[in-house]
């Protein structure tokens, strides 16, 4: 169960040049919480969590970590902290077992705990076969799982993930969020993740939107939806009859071939357009509301950006300069 | 105390991976082996201490002996050098934020890497000192203490001296033409490969040799750590023997200040 805050950002502010990264950030982040900031590319998430890991300095405001100012305290905030960077950290020329035993004396693990952990860390994220195998070896994924494993072999009290899962494949995706979720059941733990694929946040407690180094929105996914989403019914009556009438009935719902898509203002509108409608409808779909509406609604547009259609590559190319002749 | 242990994990992480690294190990075997026993013997019958048919002073030692303790030296510059593309590695591949976020201060983080850096290219000097037999060098064991601790120092100071230069060149490839660029000139200035007369006045020695390579000579601090070391497995010294030991403790010294505060600041 979330607790008191364990990392509090008090009117943080960081910019790059004429940039603003960072623009007055106030944020609590609770302990055992799973935290999620969400964002396109470039909107600050992972400016702060460099404040956090006191790779960067910020210009302005202060933060912590249990407690300790990460600015004037870095190495005893940086204590109760595991990190996952978005670029890959480990030492490939060294095995699995060596890069978490480095990490552990970095961290002070003592000599009597180290085995035992790194056996521990290795079992959760299925790597104990792979523990004498040079990293250069591994797939992406194993990487990554390492990573996590390494970012909890000294008990962290507090684990940031930036990207975790990106370019990995679903089923890796998917086998991440497992032994994260695996963990959380296990022991205490705050999880503070950034990410730009929203199915990733569902899971999380609260989801912190955060545009142009901005916070737009913080509340526990469902919240968010409730309070920025909209839902809509969609319904295919079973003949032009039953289409004429309901659009009669409800003069705001819009057509597309045969299928009616209304906004549902409340809670009661479905079950009152079942009690009158339900015979004359042969597909009934109430969409609820999904965090890519609500962000879509709070920022103005979609996460992830769209890739180039085909004729705009060609006009950018011209635009290059490019020659169309081969 | 347990900060020791990050300091050996940091340590430990440069040996290991410096001994797993066959290609520097190849050149630290094949290095030696070039100039002491192909160069050192080819040129030893011509090493008289004479110049134009007039002994004007003597070395009392044959080329091979003289040219010993430089590539002692040698090993070591390419070696502690070398070892800052290991900075540069930990830089573009990422494995620096890992050390960065950890609890272990800074200077620590740095003070294991440069000993790691001087460790390997202390055991690369000590590859040399396998050839000594061949070389006619004899030691007793407190000349061989007196010279490893010296061979520490000086691989300390250029240890740090590489990370300095580590951090300003952005790839490996930059690197590799800038340590040659360093490493050859000053090896090759540093009275190495030749002896100055210390017998001779500044006049006379401009006879000799041209004022250019004087300077160059006089001002290059590897020749008082070669002249150092000379000291040491020879008992011969050009320059005052004191000088030598001063100017590497001076540079392990300065150069690790600088690598400290560069490293702090960023």
């Amino acid at each position: 169960m979330p607790g008191s805050p364990i990392i509090e950002l008090r009117n943080l502010g960081k910019h790059y040049g004429n940039t603003v990264a960072l623009d007055d950030i106030n944020l609590d982040i609770l302990d055992n919480e799973a935290f999620a900031l969400l964002g396109p590319n470039g909107a600050g998430k992972t400016t702060l969590l460099h404040i956090l890991c006191s790779i960067l300095t910020p210009d302005s405001g202060t933060a912590t970590i249990a407690g300790f100012d990460v600015v004037r305290q870095p190495l005893r905030a940086r204590k109760n902290l595991g990190v996952v960077f978005q670029e890959p950290s480990l030492d490939d020329r060294l095995t699995v077992y060596e890069n978490l035993d480095f990490h552990c004396l970095i961290y002070q693990v003592p000599a009597r705990e180290r085995k035992r952990r790194i056996a521990e860390v290795l079992e959760l994220v299925e790597l104990s076969d792979w523990r004498d195998k040079l990293v250069r070896t591994l797939s992406s994924g194993m990487k990554r799982r390492l990573e996590i494993a390494r970012a909890l072999v000294h008990d962290s009290r507090i684990v940031f993930l930036d990207e975790p899962t990106v370019g990995l494949d679903v089923q890796s995706r998917a086998r991440i969020w497992g032994y994260l979720d695996e963990l959380r059941k296990r022991r205490q733990l705050t999880l503070v993740v950034t990410t730009h694929y929203i199915e990733e946040v569902e899971n999380c407690d609260r989801v912190c939107i955060i545009d142009q180094g901005r916070i737009m929105a913080i509340g526990t996914p469902a919240g968010l939806k409730s309070d920025y989403g909209h839902q809509s019914l969609r319904v295919v009556p079973i003949d032009a009859d039953a289409l004429g009438e309901i659009r009669a009935a409800y003069p705001e719902a819009g057509q597309q071939d045969d299928e009616l898509v209304m906004p549902v203002p409340d809670d009661h509108f479905a079950g009152a357009f079942l009690a009158r409608y339900g015979n004359r409808v042969k597909e009934f779909v109430l969409d609820t509301p999904s965090l890519e509406q609500v962000f879509l609604a709070l920022t103005g547009r979609a996460l992830r950006d769209k890739e180039a259609s085909g004729r705009e590559r060609t006009y950018a190319f011209g635009r290059r300069g490019g020659e169309h002749t081969r | 105390m347990h900060l020791l242990g990050g300091v050996y994990a940091i340590w430990l992480r440069e040996v290991k991976r410096a001994l797993r690294d066959r290609g520097q190990l190849i050149g630290g075997i094949s290095r030696p082996l070039l100039w002491v026993l192909i160069m050192g013997i080819g040129l030893n019958p011509y090493f008289r201490g004479e110049i134009y048919g007039e002994v004007r002073f003597v070395v009392p030692y044959t080329y091979l002996q003289f040219i010993f303790p430089a590539v002692i030296v040698l090993n070591i510059m390419y070696t502690s050098v070398q070892s800052a593309v290991s900075v540069i590695w930990d830089r573009e591949f990422g494995f620096l934020r890992e050390v960065l976020v950890s609890p272990m201060p800074r200077s620590l983080i740095l003070f294991g890497k440069i000993l790691g850096g001087t460790t390997v290219a202390v055991l690369h000097g000590c590859l040399v000192l396998i050839l000594a037999r061949f070389a006619d060098v004899t030691f007793g064991l407190d000349q061989l203490l007196k010279g490893l601790g010296l061979m520490a120092l000086l691989a300390f100071g250029l240890t740090s001296l590489g990370v300095i230069i580590a951090n300003r060149v952005r790839s490996f490839e930059g690197f590799g033409v800038f340590s040659n660029a360093i490493i050859l000139p000053l090896y090759f200035t540093s009275s190495s490969i030749f002896p100055l007369d210390p017998a001779l006045s500044r006049a006379q020695m401009t006879v000799i040799y041209p004022e250019w390579l004087i300077v160059l000579v006089t001002w290059n601090p590897i020749t008082y750590a070669v002249d150092a070391l000379r000291g040491v497995f020879l008992n011969f010294n050009q320059f005052d023997p004191m000088l030598g030991p001063t100017i590497i403790l001076a540079m392990a010294v300065g150069f690790f200040l600088i690598a400290l505060w560069e490293f702090q600041r960023n």
